[in-house]
C-alpha cells in the first residue's frame, strides 16, 4: 500500500470558477457545478453548461458514490515530493449522480494493484491545511451492486 | 472536394543532429535545419519570403528563454535576415501541423513564395514533467494534488480506459515499438539510429506510469527539423521531386481543460481532423499506402488508427500486428521510426516523412508504390492535425 504520509501535495488555489467546490469540501460535502437549464452535472467546471450552452450553473451536493472511470499506476519518481509514495494509483471517477463528470483521485486504503476500471468506490475527505481539503476516494465500504 | 488541392507542395527537407543532451543553444540546431532544408530545395535562403513556426516546449516547470529552449519565428527572423521576407506566423494552439496548415494558406493567398516551417526542440536538465510548486492553479488543482503531473500521465489514464473498455492486452503495444524501431535502422537522423529493441527489452523495461512502460514514450532530445513549402508549379522547377499536399484537417473538438481520462477527447478530435481531411482530397483510409501516425506516447497511434478511420475502435492492437504495419505491410507504419525512433521533435518529422515517401526519397525504408500518403502530426486531443500528400497532382 503506498504510504502517502511523506508526500507533499500541491495546494489547490480556488479561482472564481472552482471556489464553491472547494468551500463544499472543507465541510466534508462534495459539490458539483449544475446547470440550471438542462440539469446536467460537470466538472471541472466551466463558464458554461457543456451540454446546453447555458451560463445558468450552480453548484449541488452530489452522493460520493461512484465507479473507476480510468486509472494509472505512478513508477516514476521524477516528483521528488510524491516519490515516497511510488507505486501509486491515481484514478479518474465518475460518480453515479453526475455521469459524464470525471473526478480525479488517488485510490487510498488500498494496494494500487487492486485499481480496475468499473470498480466502485466512494468519496473520503483529507485536510490539506485549514482552508484546502481534499476530496478522496477508497474502495465502497457499502455492498452495492458492481 | 478542395479546389486547392496539389497547388502546395513540400520540397526541401533538413535535420539537425539529435543529441541527448543541450550542449548548444537551441537556435543552432534550427537554423542548421533550416539551411539544410533550402539547400536540399537547391534554393537560397534569400529565396525565402515565409517562415512559420510552432515553438512550444512542452515539458513544464522549465523557464522558456527564445534562441535556447525554443526558436520563434522572431528569433529565426534576426539570424537569418531575409531580404524580401513576406509573411510570417507562430501559431499557438493546433501545433506543428497548424503552422504548416498556415504557410499552406500563405502560399495559396499568394502572400509568399517559399516558406520555411521548422520545428526545434529542447531537453531541459533536470525532470522533464514537473508539477506545479507548492500551489496548484487553473486546471492542475484538479489533478496535480494527486500526483498527475505531464501529459504523458493524463493520457495513460485514457490508455487503462481504452484497454480495459476493449479487454485488450497492453503487451500487444510491443509489436509497434519493436517495428517502429526497425525502421528507425534506416534512418541515420534519428535518435536511435543503431540501438535496436527487441521484444524481450520491450516487455522487460520499468514502468514510468502504468501501462506506459519506459519504450511507450519517446525520449526527450535536443533537434530541429525543417522544410521548404511552396506552389506546385514553383516546386517542379525544385531539385527535388515535390510532394503535392491533397488536403488537410483540424481537430475541432476540444473537452474542458483538466478533464482528464476522456477517451472521446481523443477519438472526436481525431475523427473530426480527419474528416476534414478524406473529404477535402476525395480519398478514404482504404487509398492510403503508408501513414505516419504521431506517437509521442504508443497509445497515440491507437487513437490515431481508429478515429482516422483504418480500424474500429477497441481494435488498434490488433490491427498492428501480424506485419501489416511493416515497410512492406498492407499499411506501413511511422516509416522513419517515430518519434519512438527519432527522439521527441513532435509531428514536423510525421510530416517530412509523409512527404519523402510520395518523392521516392525515402532511401532504404522508402515503400513500395506509395502515392498516397496519411499524416497525423500530433496527438488527436488538444493539437490534432492531419494531412495527405500524393505523388502525383489530380
Ligand atoms: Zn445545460
Amino acid at each position: 500500500m503506498s504510504d502517502w504520509s511523506k508526500v507533499t501535495r500541491p495546494i489547490p488555489v480556488p479561482n472564481e470558477w472552482t471556489k464553491p467546490f472547494w468551500d463544499a469540501a472543507k465541510r466534508g460535502v462534495l459539490a458539483l457545478q449544475r446547470c440550471q437549464s438542462c440539469g446536467h452535472f460537470q466538472h471541472p467546471p466551466y463558464a458554461t453548461c457543456v451540454e446546453c450552452i447555458s451560463t445558468d450553473l450552480k453548484f449541488e451536493a452530489v452522493r460520493g458514490a461512484g465507479t473507476i472511470y480510468a486509472y494509472t499506476i505512478m513508477y516514476h519518481t521524477g516528483d521528488k515530493r510524491f516519490a515516497s509514495a511510488v507505486p501509486y494509483a491515481s484514478i479518474i471517477v465518475e460518480l453515479d449522480d453526475a455521469p459524464g463528470a470525471l473526478l480525479a483521485g488517488n485510490l487510498l486504503e488500498a494496494p494500487h494493484t487492486e485499481a480496475k476500471v468499473g470498480r466502485r468506490v466512494e468519496v473520503i475527505f483529507e485536510k490539506l491545511n485549514d482552508d484546502i481539503t481534499l476530496p478522496q476516494f477508497r474502495f465502497a465500504r457499502i455492498a452495492s451492486a458492481e | 472536394m478542395w479546389e486547392n488541392r496539389c497547388k502546395v507542395a513540400v520540397s526541401g527537407v533538413g535535420f539537425s543532429k539529435v543529441t541527448r543532451s543541450a550542449d548548444i543553444p537551441l537556435a543552432a540546431h534550427a537554423l542548421t535545419a533550416v539551411k539544410e532544408a533550402v539547400a536540399d530545395s537547391g534554393l537560397q535562403l534569400a529565396d525565402i519570403d515565409g517562415l512559420a513556426t510552432y515553438p512550444e516546449l512542452p515539458a513544464t516547470g522549465h523557464t522558456e528563454v527564445d534562441g535556447i529552449s525554443i526558436v520563434s519565428v522572431n528569433c529565426m527572423m534576426t539570424m537569418l535576415k531575409l531580404p524580401d521576407l513576406g509573411w510570417h506566423i507562430q501559431v499557438g494552439t493546433v501545433n506543428i501541423g497548424g503552422a504548416m496548415q498556415q504557410a499552406v494558406n500563405a502560399l495559396i493567398a499568394g502572400v509568399c513564395k517559399y516558406a520555411v516551417v521548422w520545428r526545434a526542440m529542447h531537453n531541459p536538465r533536470g525532470t522533464y514533467q514537473n508539477l506545479p510548486g507548492a500551489y496548484a492553479q487553473g486546471a492542475a488543482q484538479f489533478t496535480a494534488p494527486y500526483g498527475f503531473g505531464g501529459p504523458g500521465q493524463g493520457m495513460a489514464v485514457a490508455y487503462t480506459r481504452w484497454l480495459e473498455r476493449h479487454n485488450q492486452d497492453r503487451e500487444k503495444m510491443a509489436t509497434l515499438a519493436v517495428t517502429q524501431r526497425r525502421h528507425t535502422q534506416h534512418n541515420p537522423h534519428a535518435y536511435f539510429y543503431g540501438t535496436p529493441l527487441s521484444r524481450e527489452d520491450y516487455l522487460n523495461s520499468r514502468m514510468v506510469a502504468y501501462p506506459f512502460c519506459l519504450f511507450d514514450c519517446d525520449i526527450p532530445v535536443q533537434g530541429a527539423v525543417a522544410i521548404v513549402l511552396t506552389t506546385a508549379d514553383r516546386a517542379r522547377d525544385l531539385k527535388p521531386r515535390p510532394a503535392y499536399l491533397a488536403g488537410y484537417g483540424q481537430r475541432l473538438h476540444f473537452e474542458v481543460a483538466g478533464r482528464i481520462g476522456s477517451l472521446s477527447n481523443y477519438m472526436e478530435g481525431g475523427s473530426s481532423s480527419a474528416k476534414l481531411t478524406w473529404e477535402r482530397s476525395g480519398f478514404s483510409p482504404k487509398d492510403v499506402d503508408v501513414a505516419q501516425i504521431y506517437d509521442g506516447f504508443s497509445a497515440s497511434v491507437i487513437y490515431g488508427l481508429e478515429s482516422y478511420g483504418f480500424c474500429k475502435e477497441g481494435e488498434a492492437l490488433d490491427f498492428i500486428q501480424d506485419g501489416r504495419i511493416e515497410l512492406n505491410g498492407e499499411l506501413p507504419l511511422n516509416t522513419f521510426g517515430g518519434s519512438l525512433g527519432t527522439g521527441r521533435i513532435h509531428g514536423l518529422w510525421h510530416i517530412i516523412e509523409g512527404a519523402l515517401q510520395v518523392s521516392d526519397r525515402a532511401g532504404s525504408r522508402q515503400v513500395k508504390d506509395a502515392n498516397v500518403s496519411f499524416v497525423g502530426a500530433s496527438a488527436p486531443i488538444v493539437t490534432g492535425t492531419t494531412f495527405i500528400f500524393v505523388r502525383d497532382p489530380y
